[in-house]
């Protein structure tokens, strides 16, 4: 009956027939295993990593930037909360629908244009759908929260810059990091979206102003609501940096170049006796608040160049002010008589070249402090001649030119003092005793920034005592406790000279007030010393200087003002200095009659 | 002596007991993981329910069939066959829609597919009918008449239309004709046929999606634009052809002579699987098609059809090693996963029992399939050999290409995995298939 034994071969055939059968189902259940095994053992925690993701929304609340304020305590630069409606694309709703955005703009009673998907700050894409709401729109929104979905309210500082014209290079301005920049920022915490501080001290002291970012940790369902929220960490504001920087001088210092005949320039107010910057003005300057809309497109393309920050990067040839090198070289060096006169034909021949003063009329017979104050060149040349390269760069180097004040801004420039090495290096002919000449009354290669200038104007009231130029005098954090302070190091290397050179010196500064070229700056009660400079530039108009402290007898501020392409030094340089110095020592006169 | 023992007593003393072990634990399983799967929805309860009447059902069915001796089937099996056309019939009349094909009979408070029984139906009609003219199985004939049988099943499913239905008789079928000893070069003819009809159009369907994906790659580009051309395709085809009589050729004058009819009939099945892809592509469905090409590819269409795929791998994959724990699946739970209590029953019990948990669920399927070929072995008849070889291969075919699918291994298909996936259906006919089968293994011994 039984099948197995009625017909053997039958039977024997199909055993074979279901050995095969079972050995291909044993290995169909090992494919699936070995897959099983591979998805959840070898790569189980690659995809964990994606269900993690793809589950939890990190929202980003941004930290408040610090506050910065000037010497007086008004603030320069804060933070404020201003609310920005997002979208956070989920899924298949990679863009907000039709129905989402016709809701909001009925809303917000106003067109709602939705930006481009960025992979940003708040830790995924998210789509930038309204800012700077309102507390009432906010509400409607939070009712109408179950019709909106992906769409949050997050806080969002803004930074408020109060002075934005006057102070805008040196407190500089915050933009959003680009993606070229990550490389090197990543290393450091920065993402990409963070807000990051360009120029100034914005900048510079970056790492003191962020704060710590704060925000809730969501969890989404697949269709993108919220589930639960867990882990709201709240955003620690940064620290509050206390500037040296005298708002009235930075106020009277933008206006009046502003003013000038180009509207360009620079100028430097330093504190004699710290160091302190008292007042950082580049003209023209930007409006801080803007530059993050489009307006930064308009500011590139100005032919001002308002973005450039003139006091610190700006490369002039420092004219006649150089000659204060000169002057101390030869007072240093030779031991001349200041009394002794030289003749100025307003010309002076050197083989088969001549050299012509400004003057053309010729400034007659000079002695050493005349023609200081007068800014002869013929004079000047003479003792270029007789001082030689050799000590000329001795001492250009000895008053630090060529190198950086290395005070607490980003991107300072060191200048340049062209040597016959360099010239032979460069040009492959040598160094004529032409060149020396040029030099000798700062022209030809040698160039200085603005800050450097009032740099060296310092050291010279301070009788060869450098200061370093300082920016930033403490930094407090959120409780008042005192994070950074400036502190300084006294530098070692001071510019030692004979203290008769010293007085000479002082004399012929004081001198070109009284009675030389920067005349127009006399205040009375006041004296001031300094030095006009009137620098070549080739193709253009030139660049007017003037370097100066004051008062001349217990120096309190030094300070440099160029003014780009303005002519004479004394005509255009001088008049800004003055009121600078009418408005630090509270003293206002009427307009000089000349 | 043994005809005073009631049916019961002898059910508990003679049944295959890791059989019903098997089955116990994966229905176990099952209520599990539906629970979990429903649970955010706060519809767990109402699967459970569902799944627990079901399986009640299933299980008086089981009994049912299981006193019933199963040699009734072989003496009727025209009366089986006349039955299962009625089904299909009467649910092309008499059905409701649900999900695009009209498969369902809807009572209201319980609705039913009859294609899950006709499928088992069909297995015992085929296995009669295999048994009954075994010593045939060289003819062509044998193999006409068995393919009638099947076409007759197949119509009426894809008249449904229910695509993914028909492809498990197709396994079932060529398994069964393999162990009546049918000559492997017709099978083989088969799977060439049906590779042609189906692969065809898939590759046109898959080119034409990939197309712009390829353009910058000019190997893969030409390859595109030179299968894009119908003609080429005939061109191909006619190479084949050439090249198989040219080899067959070759071997009958190296003196190794094979029957002219073996070549004639591959290249027949060659033609007729080429022209028959024809029909078959006019009638695959877009979503059909895209799921076929998102299997090779899920990244083509990650927001649409590959989404399925990608979203249950992750929960497979992130479950590691002991899972995120009962509940705690947040795949599962936040609803990334479609179908999770049907179709994709697996990546539940993946994502939340992890990898000790699903890879034991595998190992009790196979337990079970294994149980059911030893059953096949000890069979009393040839007969019910063939029913059990007939309903573990349906099984393995489903299990392997539901888990297969979960896994990212297989297309889409909507296929459940039987005795796992949530559906009063397809648990009822799996456990008549399994009542069937203890009624084959109580009766190793005797008939009663």
């Amino acid at each position: 009956m039984v099948w197995q034994k009625k017909d053997k071969f039958t039977y024997e055939t199909f055993l074979i027939k279901h050995k095969a059968i079972l050995v291909f189902f044993i290995f169909l259940f090992a494919c699936l295993s070995f897959r099983l095994f591979y998805l959840q053992v070898i790569n189980g925690s690659r995809y964990k990593n994606i269900s993690e993701q793809q589950r939890i929304h990190n929202t980003r609340e941004c930290a408040k930037r610090g506050i910065i304020y000037s010497s007086d305590n008004q603030v320069l630069a804060e933070s404020e909360n201003s609310y920005v409606l997002l979208y956070y694309p989920y899924l298949d709703h990679q863009k907000p629908s039709d129905q989402i955005l016709s809701e909001i703009s009925a809303i917000l009673k106003k067109e709602i244009k939705p930006s481009s998907s960025i992979f940003s700050k708040y830790g995924r894409k998210v789509i930038v759908l309204a800012e700077n709401l309102t507390l009432k729109d906010i509400f409607k929104i939070q009712e109408k929260r179950f019709k909106l979905k992906g769409v949050y309210v997050t806080k969002e500082p803004k930074r408020l810059y109060h002075f934005s014209k006057e102070t805008s290079h040196v407190v500089g301005y915050i933009s959003q990091i680009q993606s070229n920049e990550m490389e090197s920022l990543s290393e450091m915490g920065y993402k990409l979206g963070d807000y990051i501080g360009r120029g100034g001290i914005e900048q510079f002291y970056d790492e003191y102003l962020q704060g710590e970012d704060g925000g809730w940790q969501i969890e989404v369902n697949a269709k993108g609501y919220k589930v639960r929220t867990s882990n709201y960490t709240l955003p620690e504001s940064g620290n509050n940096i206390y500037s040296t920087i005298d708002l009235k001088l930075q106020h009277c210092a933008y206006k009046a170049l502003k003013h000038s005949d180009t509207g360009r320039g620079a100028v430097v107010v330093l504190d004699v006796k710290t160091g302190a910057v008292k007042a950082l003005v580049s003209c023209p300057g930007f409006d801080s608040n803007k530059i993050l809309n489009k307006k930064i497109g308009k500011y590139l393309k100005d032919k001002k160049l308002p973005l450039f920050n003139r006091a610190l990067q700006a490369l002039y040839p420092p004219g006649s002010t150089f000659k204060v090198v000169t002057f101390a070289a030869a007072m240093d060096l030779f031991d001349i008589n200041p009394y002794e006169a030289i003749e100025c034909k307003g010309n002076f021949e050197l083989g088969d070249r001549i050299y012509i003063c400004y003057h053309k009329t010729a400034h007659g017979r000079l002695n050493l402090i005349s023609a200081m104050a007068v800014s002869c060149n013929v004079y000047f040349y003479n003792l270029g001649l007789r001082l030689g390269i050799k000590n000329l760069e001795v001492y250009t180097r000895k008053f630090l030119f060529g190198q950086k004040t290395l005070i607490d801004l980003p991107n300072e420039k060191q200048g340049f003092i062209p040597t016959p090495e360099w010239k032979k290096a460069k040009f492959k002919i040598p160094w004529l005793q032409g060149d020396t000449l040029v030099f000798a009354i700062g022209q030809g290669a040698v160039c200085v920034t603005p800050l450097q200038m009032a740099n060296i104007m310092s050291v010279i009231a301070n009788k060869g005592v450098i200061h370093k130029p300082y920016v930033v005098d403490k930094i407090l954090d959120l409780n008042g406790n005192e994070v950074y302070k400036y502190k300084e190091t006294l530098n070692e290397n001071k510019v030692e000279l004979s203290s008769k050179t010293w007085e000479f010196f002082h004399k012929a500064l004081l001198e070109v007030v009284e009675n030389g070229t920067a005349i127009r700056c006399k205040i009375p009660g006041i004296k001031i010393s300094g030095k006009t400079g009137t620098a070549q530039f080739p193709h253009q108009k030139d660049h007017a200087w003037f370097i100066s402290y004051a008062p001349s007898q217990d120096p309190e501020i030094a300070m440099a003002v160029i003014v780009e392409n303005g002519g004479g030094g004394g005509l255009n340089a001088v008049p800004i200095a003055k009121k600078i110095y009418e408005t630090y020592f509270g003293v206002s006169t009427l307009p000089t009659l000349d | 002596m043994i005809q005073k023992k009631s049916f019961l007593q002898r059910f508990v003393s003679s049944v295959d007991i890791w059989l019903i072990f098997a089955v116990s634990v994966l229905l176990l399983v099952s209520f599990c993981a539906i629970y979990s799967a429903g649970f955010t929805y706060g519809l767990s309860f109402r699967y459970i329910f569902v799944q627990l009447v079901a399986s009640g059902a299933g299980l008086a069915c089981l009994l049912f069939l299981a006193g019933f001796n199963y040699q009734y089937y072989k003496h009727f099996n025209k009366t089986v066959y006349v039955l299962s056309l009625v089904l299909l019939i009467s649910v092309l009349v008499f059905g409701s829609f649900k999900r695009g094909t009209k498969g369902w009979f809807d009572f209201g408070f319980v609705s039913f597919q009859p294609v899950e029984i006709a499928k088992i139906m069909f297995v015992l009609v085929l296995a009669a009918f295999l048994d009954a003219k075994a010593k045939m199985s060289k003819s062509v004939s044998f193999l006409v008449r068995v393919f009638s049988i099947l076409m007759g099943h197949l119509i009426l499913i894809m008249m449904q239309p229910d695509f993914s239905s028909t492809l498990s008789y197709f396994p079932v079928t060529l398994v069964l004709l393999f162990v009546i000893d049918v000559n492997p070069f017709y099978l083989f003819c088969m799977i060439v046929f049906g590779g042609l009809a189906v692969g065809i159009p898939l590759l046109a369907t898959f080119i034409n999606l990939q197309f712009k994906f390829v353009q910058d790659e000019t190997f893969l580009f030409k390859l595109a634009t030179f299968f894009k051309n119908d003609k080429n395709i005939i061109y191909i085809i006619f190479a084949t052809l050439v090249f198989i009589m040219g080899i067959w050729h070759f071997l009958w004058k190296l003196k190794i002579e094979i029957p002219f009819i073996y070549p004639v009939i591959l290249c027949l099945s060659l033609l007729l699987g080429a022209v028959s892809s024809v029909p078959v592509e006019k009638s695959l469905k877009d979503y059909q098609r895209k799921r076929l090409i998102v299997f090779f590819n899920p990244n083509i269409d990650p927001k649409g059809a590959g989404y399925n795929i990608i979203q249950s791998k992750i929960a497979i994959g992130s479950g590691e090693i002991l899972g995120k724990g009962f509940k705690k699946g947040t795949q599962t739970q936040l609803g990334f996963l479609p179908e999770q209590h049907t179709d994709f029953i697996f990546s539940v019990i993946g994502e939340e029992g992890g990898w000790l948990i699903s890879q034991a669920t595998l190992m009790f399927y196979f337990l079970f399939i294994w149980r059911a070929l030893v059953i096949a072995k000890e069979a009393r008849d040839r007969y019910g050999s063939l029913v059990a070889i007939g309903i573990a291969t349906m099984f393995t075919f489903y299990v392997v290409i539901n888990i297969g699918m979960v896994m990212g291994m297989m297309p889409v298909t909507g296929m459940p995995l039987p005795l796992l996936s949530y559906g009063g259906s397809s648990i009822l006919s799996s456990l008549c298939a399994i009542g069937i089968l203890c009624s084959i293994s109580l009766r190793k011994h005797i008939y009663y």
